[in-house]
């Protein structure tokens, strides 16, 4: 696994360095103000939550096949691979960072708690309810997030239930179930 | 040494992209429930005033053929299927021969599995008239080339235009509906770049 990891590692930071890139200020801005105009137009924030999933299932279908064109990867083998190549190469070549990669033991329930106020958290399952191979689903980790860099809750919307980063989740969801897999949402935090 | 035609199919087995070079046949339009936009720049066989319009780009353009038949007939063709509008096309209608173009790169596919566990992809056929190569993403695209027998394979050009035109033009271009099923995937840009990277090919003779 490790020599594995080393690789997408190696990938990732190869993909990275040829891709043309954004000002990363001007696209945290961009995103925090399409995340306020959304609460403006829904004033829900479930309804927020949907719409940034349902933006990112879209943009997630079409993203895949860049990520495929550029790595020029071929199928994982494992489920534990997939977590590799998501934390290590797509994150790296589309936002720079490498989320850490936890696998909780089987058929626990994740905590709802949240772990600390600069975490973003996320998880996949496996929506099959026969028992599944260990392991069935895996954790990111965020330990920086350029979506949030300059964002600051307020009460409100935390209180309300408000997932900031709720778009990448949905970039996960429709790019994996482009390469069929299939994965839902559970928390950000 | 040369290159016939290129078509791409979906992950719903839907051909959504169609051009061709040197076709030494014409390829004959859908007929009408069958036609679907955005494949091909086929005349449309519904209405003969339109395919006078339609530019076609493939070489063996039948633009003329079809006005010629209008005039003969004193512009009266009704029907798409008529033997009329369809003079000059011996082969199998589009969409008959995409079905055929899939199905069979589909059962040679599982053949290949089937006989030699799942790792071994089934990469192109040869015979004595043509030479077939298969490109299939992960995402379930399959690129389908049609060559001249004696060509090397050519499954990487097949992937420079996954990697190149497909990705620029279709994939981040937001008016073209991936997985739509009702439509094609052609726009001018697209086809343009594709035409021109073939065009670049040391193989694609005149």
């Amino acid at each position: 696994m490790s020599s594995g990891s080393k690789q997408y590692k190696a990938i990732g930071e190869d993909v990275w360095k040829r891709t043309d890139k954004v000002n990363a200020e001007l696209f945290t801005l961009t995103y925090g103000a399409l995340v306020v105009q959304l609460i403006k137009d829904y004033e829900d924030y479930a309804q927020v939550n949907k719409q940034l999933e349902k933006m990112g299932y879209n943009i997630g279908t079409r993203l895949i096949e860049d990520f495929l064109a550029r790595t020029g990867l071929q199928r994982c083998s494992t489920f534990g691979e997939t977590a590799e190549v998501v934390s290590k190469v797509a994150f790296k070549t589309f936002l720079n960072i490498t989320p850490t990669i936890s696998f909780p033991a089987p058929s626990t329930i994740p905590p709802a708690a949240p772990l600390t106020t600069t975490t973003t958290t996320q998880q996949q399952t496996s929506s099959s309810a026969i028992p599944l191979p260990f392991p069935s689903e895996f954790i990111l980790v965020f330990d920086e997030n350029p979506l949030s860099e300059f964002a600051e809750l307020p009460r409100d919307a935390r209180e309300g239930g408000l997932w900031f980063s709720n778009v990448l989740c949905g970039v996960i969801r429709g790019s994996l179930e482009m390469v069929s897999g299939f994965h839902f949402f559970l928390s950000d935090l | 040494m040369t290159i016939f035609s290129l078509y791409i199919f979906d992950r719903h087995c839907d051909c959504i992209y169609y051009q061709d070079w040197h076709r030494t046949r014409p390829i004959r339009p859908p007929s009408i429930p069958n036609f679907r936009p955005g494949v091909h720049r086929l005349p449309p066989p519904l209405d003969p005033l339109a395919a006078q319009s339609t530019v076609r780009e493939s070489i063996f353009d039948r633009d003329h053929a079809v006005s010629n038949v209008i005039t003969t007939n004193g512009a009266r063709v009704l029907s798409g299927s008529t033997p009329a509008t369809n003079r000059g096309y011996t082969g199998l209608p589009f969409d008959e021969e995409t079905k055929l173009v899939y199905g069979v790169v589909l059962s040679m596919r599982n053949m290949v599995k089937k006989l030699s566990g799942r790792d071994e992809t089934f990469t192109s056929y040869r015979t004595n008239t043509y030479k077939l190569h298969l490109y299939e993403t992960l995402t379930g695209y399959r690129f389908v080339l049609l060559s001249d027998p004696s060509t090397d394979s050519l499954r990487f050009v097949l992937r420079q235009i996954y990697v190149g035109p497909f990705v620029d033009y279709v994939v981040r271009n937001p008016m073209v509906q991936l997985d739509s099923r009702t439509e094609g995937i052609d726009n001018d840009h697209f086809r343009a770049a594709v035409d021109a990277h073939m065009r670049g090919l040391s193989m694609f003779g005149t």
